[in-house]
């Protein structure tokens, strides 16, 4: 697949049957590997890079070096049991998971969660955003040689992981997020530590503004890099900041709205660049957005309340037979669950929904042709994909 | 580009004189949050073993292994979790149906041996294990319901005034809730006397499958209209469900079962019945030892006839249990299908009096006998021929024969076992004021719990630690009971303490009857000399080896005879017991005995 | 949606079906023929507005001998689902690609050719391996695939545990000679 604003086009192999018909042996190109252990790549997957020159003429996304297998798991565990197990689909923001693994089961169970329960779980889930946002633009920083930037964020991570730690007894898997609302209610004076852990934040990316968006080196190389028309944004199931910095508003928390998320005053951060640049911004607007969210829930929570409602007994549970899917929006995108159970103990399917399965594969060997191979990893990062959500 | 975009990124050299969050171990402690999820911790007194945590457990890192010796509602099992395999999810603390395992907030433990990380928390010695920050199930939230689905009863208003059964079962909503509540570990099969298979038989509750669990109930238990009302439910008190709040409705799950099937279908659904293979076994008594025995007896092969005294079978089931407790039908209901299967019943046939031991002795292969407690404990008191004393088993059988009994308009009985309340609640029926007197506290008393409570609610009224003196001839009413008041003193490491008469306290209840229900003892009056000698008894009880034998090789002997527990399903145990016995005493030594 | 739907219900050949989420206005299932399907799915993208493939994957219905491929489709407009299932025949997994209306159905394809074992004739790197490098068994999504035994055969379990059951262990204690151990 050759890119759209691709120069020298001449350089490119003749396509057939849908594969580059390059010849290695002619001296014109080089295959080199990035991945899995590259400090260039989002976790543990790599890209097969075709290159000639300096640039690449065709890409491969390789996956496969964290396969757990969850949901093959899942088939042989009990709805409670899934429940520690789906969090770690997705490392960094495992949130999501717990929120839409507990929702489709209660849409299938019938059951109702508690208000206060609901908003804890929207407390969680963007407090999750902000985090994972932390450790991503550290690596959108890194790739373009600015560690130090990683280095401010990722200690401002482990703050918001010792919020979760007080919260939920877990810094990493939270494992909060429980079919029937939430485990615990929020300890006493939580919401003054997080506001001083917000405040934080908000010092560390001020700092950034300066440091990465008015860097004259982030700016030459961001911009202009990895540009999706819009028009591929449906086509290649382009969701989250990746679509919203090509201009195209779309938000779950929106348009699909979830948990409490219609009485918050907020709109859908967009750009227009389409590139690299474009969609760091977005991001990294968003994550002040994550931040005022933060506030607007704090300020509106009601003040108590009950925040489980009671199961049936949970070691032999059976939930009725039917089909869900229920999403949300994390930091990459639209994440969703589909669930199909046969009214036994055990989920019959759950898939996962993760956006990296599109942005990182169909998406990334698609935007990585015609690119510099010194760019590749801030391309990769720039659509901000997490592997493990590709092969759960 | 502009030349902000040159300078600006310099502007942030001033983080790098902020303090670093890294910590310098070890000098810098960094304990875990308050509710951090870290090392377990488990309380060896409070754990019960149920492997309920193991059960959960996704990740298959618990293990129950014998820890202590296994007790009374405890298995003596403790788990033990690999850190191989845990994930530190805390859904085992979550279920823990007794309280007792919790996380601490300890996070660092370093070991070169890979063994040491399979340990059994409150067990090993830990640095952690007296933490008392650490993960701990938070007010609020809970994976067990620890309220018991309510049984719709008749009112106490209601229920006094008739014999209509109290208790009216569970709608299939309801039993399937109340079975839903279950974890199935199983505590309970040691407990009961019978071994049923309790949690198997509530799970076929929760499936809907009534056949099933007929299938499981008869494995132990013949009986099981009457035991699902009125058995005294060991299995209960030891229910881990119990720890959060109410166990289970073990007993009234069970009832549920036997109501949703109608006894002509009992037949397709159990066991096909085998041919009889010659030889005859006679049980004396039709209680629930005798019935067990010679239903189990006629699964083995073995033709049976029970020899009863009484007009109808049942025994203390029918006699000794008021309807409203127990339905008659309910009984029938037991009987009808025993006696479908083959099984003989000769009603009013007093062995010793209408046909001597010698004579089935002779004709049988083999004899059990479960002929139960029959005869009343006196007062031993001055007075105690006067008219209007009447014993609580001589009451309830008049009222089960259709007779009234003259009870006049107030009653005092005396006891506090299940005969007791039986007797007061009667009494209640016939209109007559009621004082029950009892000579311990109302937490000694033997009647099973929700008697006493139904007593009380029905208004009678109770009065404990009273000894009662003498009686007299009355002159408003029958008679005077003078009681006076007991003090209870210690009576010895391990022995609860016993109740002395307070010296010079007397008080006078002016009653028409008085019913002495105190216990009763066996009557063994019907067995000849010649049996009779190489028969042991110890303290009145029957001496049986673990066959149900006794001296005389031939002779078994179950029940309130036989067990110190005295209560329908040990009989019922010991009837299985004993048909097992009586099936390898046949098999394999009868050759052996006939030489002799 | 609903009337655009019973509309073309004849021209697909599609069934709706309510009773899998009659709780849910967003949501809605529709069967549709093996050979419909791409026909439909076109019609959806082009015309009726469904643009967005959430996702393409199968559910293994082995008891009753199919597997539910279920695309999830999604129109912007109206933030309505639209759930597409399709009884594939287990025996004879093979379906029309669609990779051609969405490209990333291609990796969906791949994956589930893998997990699977359903064919997509001319989907792009179909025969790829996608997650399971030199995997030579069972497709291991398949109900029938056995992750027990293959963990048993494979790997090597940790000596040295052994559990007790409550009940069991309990007889063994408490009861061994009584009627019901014999």
């Amino acid at each position: 697949m050759v890119g759209d604003k691709v120069k020298n086009r001449d350089k490119f192999p003749p396509v057939s049957d849908g594969k580059s018909q390059y010849d290695l042996y002619s001296g014109k190109y080089l295959k080199v590997w990035q991945g899995p252990q590259h400090p260039g790549i989002t976790g543990n997957m790599s890209l097969e890079l075709v290159t000639s020159g300096d640039q690449v003429v065709e890409a491969r996304t390789h996956v496969g070096y964290l396969h757990r297998g969850f949901e093959k798991l899942m088939e042989r565990r009990k709805y409670i049991q899934c429940f520690p197990l789906v969090c770690r689909i997705c490392v960094p923001e495992p949130d999501f998971n717990e929120h839409l693994f507990a929702e489709c089961t209660e849409e299938l169970a019938g059951i109702t969660v508690p208000e206060r329960a609901q908003w804890l779980r929207a407390l969680t889930l963007e407090m999750a955003r902000l985090t994972s946002f932390l450790m991503w633009i550290g690596g959108q920083a890194g790739s373009f040689g600015m560690g130090t930037l990683g280095q401010w964020t990722v200690t401002m991570r482990d703050y918001m992981l010792d919020l979760f730690e007080e919260l939920s007894g877990g810094r990493i898997y939270h494992m909060y997020i429980i079919p029937g609302g939430v485990r615990s209610d929020i300890p006493e004076g939580y919401f003054s530590r997080v506001e001083e852990t917000l405040q934080k934040v908000e010092h560390v990316l001020d700092d950034i503004e300066l440091a990465l968006f008015h860097n004259a080196v982030f700016k030459k190389r961001a911009k202009g890099l990895g540009i999706i028309d819009p028009s591929l944004v449906d086509l290649y199931g382009i969701t989250g900041p990746n679509a919203r910095a090509s201009g195209i508003s779309r938000d779950v928390r929106k348009d699909s709205s979830y948990l409490i998320y219609d009485q918050l005053d907020f709109q859908p951060v967009t750009d227009v660049g389409g590139d690299a640049y474009a969609r760091t911004w977005v991001r990294f607007q968003e994550m002040y957005q994550s931040i005022d969210l933060i506030r607007q829930m704090m300020h509106r929570m009601p003040e108590s309340g009950p925040f489980f409602t009671k199961l049936p007994n949970v070691l032999h549970w059976k939930i009725p037979a039917g089909q869900t899917y229920k999403r949300a929006e994390c930091t990459r995108g639209e994440y969703g669950f589909f669930m199909v159970s046969d009214g036994s103990e055990y989920p019959r399917r759950v898939a996962v929904r993760g956006p990296s399965y599109t942005h990182a594969v169909t998406l990334m060997e698609r935007l990585a042709v015609g690119a510099n191979i010194a760019d590749v990893a801030g391309l990769m990062v720039s659509l901000h994909t997490y592997p493990p959500e590709i092969e759960r | 580009m502009s030349i902000k975009d040159i300078i600006a990124p310099f502007s942030v050299w001033k983080r790098a004189f902020e303090k670093p969050y890294t910590s310098k171990r070890p000098i810098d402690e960094r304990p875990g949050a308050a509710r951090y999820r870290g090392f377990h911790i488990n309380d060896m007194a409070t754990c019960i073993g149920c492997g309920t945590c193991e059960e959960i457990c996704q990740n298959a890192a618990i293990d129950m292994v014998p820890v202590s010796k296994t007790k009374h509602g405890d298995s003596g099992l403790r788990p033990m979790i690999d850190y191989g395999r845990c994930c530190w999810c805390a859904l085992c603390v979550d279920i823990c149906p007794s309280g007792s395992l919790g996380m601490s907030n300890e996070y660092i433990w370093v070991d070169s041996d890979p063994e040491v990380f399979r340990f059994i928390p409150g067990q090993d010695n830990k640095s952690w294990n007296d933490s008392s920050l650490g993960y701990r199930r938070a007010e609020g939230y809970d994976l067990l319901e620890g309220e018991r689905v309510a049984m719709p009863m008749l009112s106490f208003e209601e229920s006094q005034k008739s014999f209509i059964e109290m208790v009216q079962g569970y709608s299939e909503e309801q039993a399937k809730r109340e079975a839903d509540r279950c974890v199935a570990c199983g505590i309970c099969i040691a407990t009961c006397p019978a071994h049923m298979k309790v949690p198997d038989y509530i799970e076929a509750i929760r499936e809907g499958d009534m056949e099933e669990g007929l299938r499981i109930v008869y494995q132990a238990n013949p009986l099981p209209a009457s035991c699902g009302r009125v058995c005294s439910h060991a299995c209960e008190y030891v229910c881990a469900v119990k720890h959060k709040g109410e166990a289970l409705s073990i007993r009234w799950l069970k009832r549920y079962i036997i109501d949703q099937i109608y006894k002509n279908d009992y037949q397709k659904i159990l066991d096909e019945i085998p041919e009889e293979n010659g030889r005859h076994i006679a049980v004396i008594g039709s209680g629930p030892g005798g019935l067990s025995a010679a239903y189990y007896l006629r699964l083995l092969g073995y033709a049976v006839t029970v020899y009863d005294a009484n007009e109808k079978a049942g025994g203390m089931l029918r006699y000794g249990i008021p309807e409203y407790r127990l339905p008659y039908e309910q009984v029938d209901k037991d009987i009808i299908y025993i006696e479908g299967l083959g099984v003989t019943i000769e009603q009013d046939t007093r062995i010793g009096v209408d046909l001597p031991l010698t004579d089935l002795y002779k004709k049988h292969d083999a004899i059990f006998f479960s002929t139960g407690l029959t005869d009343p404990y006196g007062l031993n008191i001055a007075g105690e021929d006067l008219k209007g004393v009447m014993s609580g088993l001589g009451m309830l059988d008049d009222v089960t024969q259709g007779k009234t009994p003259e009870i006049g308009s107030s009653v005092v009985v005396i006891g506090g076992g299940n005969v007791a309340m039986d007797a007061a609640r009667t009494s209640r029926r016939y209109e007559a004021d009621v004082t029950i007197l009892y000579r311990r506290r109302e937490a000694d008393m033997p009647a099973d719990e929700e008697e006493v409570e139904e007593a009380q609610g029905e208004g009678c009224q109770l009065i404990t630690q009273a000894i009662p003196l003498r009686l007299e001839k009355g002159d408003k009413t029958r008679l005077r009971l003078y009681w006076g008041r007991a003090e209870m003193v210690p009576d010895g490491e391990g022995r609860r303490p016993k109740p002395v008469l307070v010296e010079g306290s007397e008080e006078l209840i002016e009653c028409d009857t008085v019913i002495p229900a105190i216990g009763q003892a066996a009557d063994y009056s019907f067995i000849p000399e010649e049996l009779l000698s190489s028969i042991e008894f110890t303290r009145g009880y029957v001496k049986v080896n673990e066959f149900y034998q006794t001296g005389d090789k031939k002779i078994f002997a179950g029940g309130d005879i036989a067990n110190s527990k005295r209560d329908a399903i040990s009989a019922i145990a010991n009837g299985h017991s004993a048909a097992k016995g009586i099936d390898i005493y046949l098999k394999n030594f009868k050759e052996e005995v006939s030489r002799d | 949606m609903r009337t655009q739907l019973q509309q073309v219900s004849t021209r697909f050949s599609i069934t709706l079906i309510d009773e899998l989420a009659p709780e849910r206005d967003d949501l809605l299932f529709v069967q549709v023929e093996k050979d419909q399907a791409v026909p439909f799915l076109t019609w959806l993208q082009e015309l009726a507005g469904y643009t967005h493939l959430v996702f393409f994957t199968a559910v293994d219905f082995i008891e009753e001998g199919y597997f539910q491929l279920t695309y999830m489709v999604h129109d912007y407009s109206t933030h309505q689902d639209l759930a597409v299932l399709l009884k594939l025949d287990r025996e004879d997994p093979v379906v029309e690609s669609i990779h051609h209306l969405w490209p990333h159905a291609a990796t969906y394809q791949q994956e589930m050719y893998e997990m699977y074992g359903i064919e997509f004739p001319g989907s792009p790197r179909l025969h790829d391996d996608f997650v399971l490098e030199g995997w030579d068994d069972l497709p291991p999504m398949r109900r029938d695939f056995d992750t027990r035994q293959y963990s048993e055969d494979t790997y090597f379990p940790r000596g040295g545990r052994k559990s007790r059951d409550t009940a069991e262990y309990m007889k063994e204690q408490l009861y061994p000679g009584e009627a019901e151990t014999w």
